[in-house]
């Protein structure tokens, strides 16, 4: 018989085998334009990596803004594509002023039919913005809805009875202050809260309810107790968590069995909109033949003639990709793309140029609420006309190196309420362009 | 006796050590996506986010008591959602490291002491004389009477083979006839595989106990087997964290092995593709759905997607693309079955089945009528939680389909089949 001894073992690295992967794009970054990137390379039979920890991805309310506001006006944008006419003329290096019209619509129409396809159905870009509900019952102006949030809009500009429904338990929504918020512009809205079928105590989360409501028996319940909250009404506004992976479905079960029209409003985080968008990419690109490398980051790229390199670990050990050509979409600070130092701006994995104020007493104005915005917001990557990051000497930083998303300069995606249109559209730009460097190469 | 209390971490200190680099506490952005990922929030009031925000906070002492910490199934799911990188399953092991053992959970500890008390390393404590026993025993019966496999062999301590494969303590000690399957899958791929009698078994607890000096000899004790047997494969069979404890084991206290770790999975896959294990889903006549449960420690924590996308080439090999249904979410993203990081052993049954609800809602999602999955904790685990929430899906092992489609299913080795399965053999 044998004892465990209590002496304290060595420690010591062992040796890892590093795996080796070849490919023609390799996409730095899993937010939307990281992701949109994926899409449209695959849609163009390009052979593609990606690697990225999901982020701010998992953030997002689901929808796709294109343009919802001129930086320097009040008024929210009800014409997106002419709103961006107006931005050419005013900001012609804003990324958006680089891409024609065209291509930004071909880009939200590719990247939205994409989701269709997998249950999972979105509004296609339409000739106006449309103006849908926040979590907290403000409105903002969208391009692009999940089908799932559509009947909201609809029951909004109908002024239809509608009843906001909420959950004991539940943090990050409250049909109250919807209702509050919205109670001038929309007098026939009402609220309840009811309690989620076998959920009875503590903290309930909306990516539990939602992944509880793909079982049928959880939807029957729910459906009884959504009748018996509906009172009159014939629509009912529930907070987003109408299933993960089949939410058409979903909501259309839903509504058999009620015999209501249900929209889902989306939730603070966590909430479930952007886990659904981030599952669903992390199970349909790997299946479209993406080798997608989820939840790490790259810690080197080096660049050499014939091409680049890629260095990253996964849990199982040092991984390297060898590539054609890269598209950086690393993001801004909240992603790690880009750095704040105490002297200056950095871009976090090759120390590229940022475009940013002389000094950091100007990255902020006095106020943080001034409606100006603040200059570090408008800091990023400059790029070229084949939307190429520049080099100190304003040429290209290697020909085989492209950027798209928030990381590029001379935007600011929260104040314009364009977070998903400079991803998608830039995404699209810097596709094309790869495209054509890859054909040259040939 | 007196009680020995419980030291008091020093989280934030602690964390600064182990934490890589860029991913400490203040990162948090508290966002909330590692507790609601976490099959564990809620539980004795407590969730990843919260534990975190606590941390940071210095309630050290909160930290260091908690019984959660035993709720945490170390499965890293928290790890896998956030988007900072904060690991919080490292700083959970810290504080079951730091219980002292009259405290922790007594099945956990039990179940080491176990390990640590035969040669074996067997949780159940079965000895290395009476595993051969019990080998050889059930050997001759096969040989006896299922004459298609009168040669059949099951080599012991066999000096040069190829594969030294592992075996689960529960087949040898309770269901003796459930080791037969896998002897005929290596008879008929013709591998050149042993077991051995020092170290065979596959389960290890002592990781999860929070002992790491007995979880450095259980490593040793097996790592030296294979050395010594000249063994160039260690194959782990089906069983999740007896991979994961040994894989992370020699790299944390340094072992050196001549040979290498591999799963039973990629094997399957393998023999699937080369024709030598000729399966097929013609049997499945009554279209019968299966789904499969992605064991934590060999998907998430370990191989990753190439290991998630050789189970599910084998499942739809065994069952028909038409006949598979994956749960929601699935491969690195999934839900830890809770039945593992011990919580099988720790009798919190309670704690347990709220935990395996979530897996629960997904299986029933599937409306699949068997899981399969590659691991003894899931296994159990899912079984007991179908049972509790009145699901009616069975739970199979690979070896048991794969032989059932080979045709070669002996009359024993069928426990696990509802009667849908036996009507389609009879
Ligand atoms: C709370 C919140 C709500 C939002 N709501 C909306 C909304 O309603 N509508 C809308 O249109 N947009 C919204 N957005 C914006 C949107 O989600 C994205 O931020 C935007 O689309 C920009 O995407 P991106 O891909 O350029 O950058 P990010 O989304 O920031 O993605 C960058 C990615 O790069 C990865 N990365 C960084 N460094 C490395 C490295 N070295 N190696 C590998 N990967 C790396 C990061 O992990 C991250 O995944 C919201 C954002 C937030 C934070
Ligand atoms: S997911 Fe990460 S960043 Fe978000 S609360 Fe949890 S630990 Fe903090
Ligand atoms: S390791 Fe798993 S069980 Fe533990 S906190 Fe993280 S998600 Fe929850």
């Amino acid at each position: 018989m044998t004892t465990c001894q209590m002496n304290t073992p060595p420690e010591m690295d062992m040796k890892e085998e590093t795996r080796h992967f070849n490919t023609q794009l390799a996409i730095i970054g899993s937010g939307i334009a990281g992701f949109a990137a994926s899409i449209f390379a695959v849609n163009r039979k390009i052979a593609t990596a990606q690697i990225g920890n999901t982020g701010a991805l998992a953030y997002t309310t689901g929808y796709l803004d294109l343009l919802g506001k001129q930086d320097d006006e009040q008024a929210a944008i009800a014409d997106p594509w002419r709103a961006l006419e107006e931005l050419r003329k005013n900001q012609p290096n804003h990324p958006l002023s680089r891409i024609p019209t065209a291509d930004i619509h071909n880009g939200f129409d590719e990247f939205t039919a994409f989701f269709g396809e997998y249950g999972l159905a979105y509004s296609r870009p339409g000739a106006n913005n449309i103006t849908a509900l926040t979590p907290v019952g403000t409105l903002k102006q969208t391009l692009c809805v999940p089908a799932t949030m559509a009947a909201g809009p609809r029951a909004f500009a109908a002024q239809k009875p509608c009843i906001i429904v909420d959950f004991i338990g539940l943090k990050g929504f409250s049909g109250r202050q919807v209702v509050a918020n919205l109670h001038d512009r929309w007098p026939d809205l009402g609220t309840e809260r009811i309690a989620f079928p076998d959920m009875d105590h503590g903290e309930i989360y909306p990516e539990v309810m939602a992944r509880a409501l793909e079982v049928p028996a959880t939807r029957e319940k729910l459906a009884a107790a959504l009748k018996g909250a509906a009172g009159q009404a014939k629509v009912i506004g529930l907070p987003a968590i109408l299933g993960m992976h089949r939410p058409d479905h979903v909501r259309a079960e839903l509504e058999r069995l009620t015999s209501l029209e249900i929209f889902e409003i989306p939730t603070m985080p966590p909430s479930v909109p952007g886990i659904r968008l981030r599952e669903l990419f992390e199970q349909v690109l790997p299946h479209k033949g993406v080798t997608l490398i989820p939840q790490q980051k790259v810690t080197a790229l080096t660049f050499a003639a014939e091409g680049a390199t890629l260095s990253l670990s996964d849990s199982y050990g040092p991984i390297r990709i060898h590539t054609q050509a890269v598209i950086l979409a690393t993001g801004r600070f909240l992603s790690g793309g880009l750095e704040a130092h105490p002297d200056e701006i950095r871009e976090q994995l090759l120390g590229l140029p940022v475009t940013q104020p002389a000094d950091r007493t100007l990255w902020y104005r006095d106020r943080y609420t001034d409606r100006r915005g603040h200059a570090i917001h408008r800091a990023g990557i400059a790029i070229d006309h084949a939307f190429r990051p520049l080099a100190r000497d304003r040429r290209p930083y290697n020909e085989r190196l492209f950027t798209a998303g928030i990381i590029l300069a001379h935007q600011d995606w929260i104040r314009s309420r364009s977070g998903a249109g400079i991803a998608i559209a830039t995404a699209y730009r810097a596709v094309a362009e790869v495209e054509r460097f890859l054909i040259a190469q040939a | 006796m007196a009680e020995t209390p419980i030291a008091t971490i020093n989280f934030k200190e602690e964390a600064h050590r182990l934490l890589p680099e860029g991913a400490s506490f203040e990162a948090c952005l508290t966002c909330g996506l590692c507790s609601s990922g976490c099959p564990a929030s809620g539980i004795e009031n407590m969730d990843p986010r919260k534990f975190i925000r606590m941390a940071e906070l210095g309630m050290d002492e909160e930290l260091s008591t908690t019984p959660w910490v035993w709720c945490c199934t170390q499965c890293k799911r928290c790890h896998h959602v956030c988007p900072m990188n904060i690991d919080i399953s490292q700083l959970v092991f810290l504080a079951r490291s730091n219980w002292p053992e009259d405290k922790k959970p007594q099945g956990i500890v039990r179940s080491c002491q176990m390990i640590c008390a035969t040669d074996s390393t067997s949780a159940m404590g079965l000895p290395p004389a009476d595993f051969v026993f019990v080998v050889e025993d059930v050997l001759q019966e096969v040989q006896a009477t299922q004459p298609a496999f009168r040669h059949l062999q099951a080599p012991i301590d066999k000096q040069g083979a190829h594969f030294f494969v592992n075996q689960n303590s529960r087949e040898p000690m309770s269901e003796p006839d459930e080791m037969v399957p896998l002897w005929k899958i290596f008879h008929l791929v013709g591998a050149d595989w042993t077991y051995s009698s020092i170290g065979w078994a596959a389960e290890n607890f002592c990781m999860f106990s929070g002992n790491e000096a007995a979880w450095y000899e259980v490593i040793k004790k097996r790592v030296d087997a294979v050395n010594n047997l000249g063994c160039q494969v260690w194959l782990n069979t089906e069983c999740g964290h007896s991979y994961y404890t040994m894989w992370q084991g020699m790299k944390r206290f340094g072992l050196e092995a001549n040979f290498r770790l591999e799963s039973l999975i990629t094997y399957y896959a393998r023999w699937i593709r080369e024709g030598k294990l000729p399966v097929n889903a013609k049997w499945n006549s009554k279209g019968i759905k299966f789904t499969v449960q992605d064991p934590c420690m060999i998907v998430r924590k370990a191989y990753g997607e190439a290991i998630a996308e050789d189970m599910r080439f084998v499942v739809t090999s065994l069952v028909g693309e038409e006949n598979f249904i994956d749960m929601q979410p699935n491969r690195s993203a999934n839900y830890c079955c809770g039945g593992g990081g011990g919580f099988l052993q720790a009798g919190m049954t309670e704690h347990r089945r709220t935990y395996g609800k979530r897996k629960f809602d997904q299986i029933a999602a599937t409306g699949a009528a068997y899981v399969l999955t590659p691991c003894h904790n899931c296994h159990s685990q899912m079984e007991d939680i179908g049972h509790f929430y009145g699901g009616n899906y069975g739970v199979v092992h690979f070896w048991t389909l794969i032989c059932l489609s080979l045709g070669i299913l002996g009359e024993n080795e069928r426990t696990y089949l509802g009667p849908d399965l036996l009507a389609l053999i009879d």
